[in-house]
């Protein structure tokens, strides 16, 4: 055999298995279903909208919201900071995109609790790490940041912090929803992730 | 994981470092498959010495295999990996204008480097040419920049155009590649130029 007939049947020796094996395989869960579970049911796991409020206030650049309603819903209300992943989106394109990264908290929230525990459960199985979900969704939000009061008579000092928080995160939420809708298209523009982004090659 | 830059968070220096010493290895690998030749680097348009193609072809073939199989043993984030973004106009232009020049000079920049690193005369005034090139395609940029940025698609993948599933992709042009290795050495035997020697 002269040399090209070798490299020639050893390329497509590989090339045959290439055909076989899914190169999709990056997306294929890769935890137990088992472990998935325990994980995604964990309470540790999931964050209530006073928590997540918190992080806003304190304007913690370790969370990654990420809303899972579609963009028309987005353009309508956000929690400040959040970026878009629309759930089709999601399915659709490789997640490592933006949970790739370890040293960020990532929180799912949609309106319920429905999107974003399937998303939560489908990152998890991916491999991701710190995933979580604001429990209760934008529903929750609502109840618990945008419409309570305190009803009670006497506001003890821990009570006082948690509605301050509350207030706090109300007006943030406000201001960055009630922007001219040209201003929030370019906000929501500019936190679009793009994998075109990405620099280098010999330019 | 890879890509290893992106991922560990090397200062520039040290990926400047990592580029230099692959460089090194680019040029020497070249230089030592005779790519440092004009004559064989020439054969490729008159057809007596298609080294060139199968080469520079199986360098991409193995390297998409590879890749593919690192990415999917989790070895290297493909996300991570730049793909260049594609300029229609620029591409064929360029492409034509690269032709010429490569015909005409004997080299591909790369080559002429590699060529200029063994001391060859021919390629010092080919690397000026070079120099001019890019020269005059800096001054003439405000004029051209329509062109040159004209009819952009984005990081496009071919497989991705056409709707196939990257192994049957990666398997057809890995067949693609062994008929035109044969074809490349039907050619060869076609077109030999016994006169021609392959000395440096």
């Amino acid at each position: 055999m002269t040399a090209r007939q070798i490299i020639t049947s050893i390329l497509l020796i590989f090339g045959g298995i290439m055909l076989f094996i899914p190169l999709s395989g990056k997306y294929s869960l890769r935890e137990k279903p088992g472990q998935v579970l325990t994980t995604v049911l964990d309470e540790s796991n999931s964050l209530n909208a006073d928590q997540v409020a918190r992080f806003l206030v304190t304007e913690d650049s370790t969370l990654l919201l990420i809303d899972l309603r579609t963009p028309e819903e987005f353009r309508e209300c956000n929690i400040p900071g959040s970026v878009n992943v629309p759930y089709a989106e999601f399915l659709k394109q490789d997640p490592g995109l933006y949970l790739d990264d370890e040293g960020m908290r990532h929180v799912f929230y949609s309106n319920g609790d429905l999107k974003s525990g399937y998303a939560q459960t489908l990152a998890v199985g991916l491999g991701y790490k710190n995933c979580f979900v604001m429990k209760g969704g934008l529903n929750a939000w609502y109840v618990t940041i945008m419409n309570s009061e305190f009803a009670g008579n006497k506001i003890s000092a821990r009570e006082n912090a948690l509605f301050a928080t509350r207030l706090r995160a109300r007006t943030l939420f406000n201001e960055v929803n009630s922007l001219p809708s040209s201003l929030k298209l370019a906000y929501i523009a500019s936190k679009r992730f793009d994998p075109k982004k990405l620099d280098g090659g010999c330019e | 994981m890879g890509p290893i830059t992106s991922i560990a968070g090397f200062p520039a220096w040290l990926d400047l470092v990592i580029a230099l010493l692959i460089g090194i290895g680019f040029g020497f690998a070249l230089e030592q498959a005779g790519f440092s030749s004009s004559r064989k680097l020439a054969g490729m348009f008159y057809g007596y010495d298609t080294t060139v193609i199968k080469v520079f072809f199986t360098a991409a073939i193995v390297a998409l295999v590879g890749s593919q199989f690192m990415s999917y043993f989790g070895l290297l984030n493909m996300n991570k990996v730049f793909v260049n973004e594609y300029y229609v106009g620029a591409a064929v232009i360029g492409g034509v204008i690269m032709g010429a020049g490569f015909i005409m000079g004997g080299y591909c920049p790369g080559t002429g480097l590699s060529a200029l690193a063994i001391g060859k005369i021919d390629a010092l005034f080919f690397f000026f040419g070079g120099l001019a090139g890019a020269f005059l395609f800096a001054e003439t940029y405000p004029m051209i920049q329509n062109l040159a940025n004209g009819n952009f698609k984005g990081p496009v993948k071919i497989n991705e155009v056409f709707g196939l599933s990257p192994g049957l992709f990666i398997f057809l042009l890995i067949a693609a590649a062994a008929c035109m290795f044969w074809v490349a050495e039907l050619a060869e035997k076609k077109f030999a130029r016994p006169d021609i020697s392959s000395e440096l």
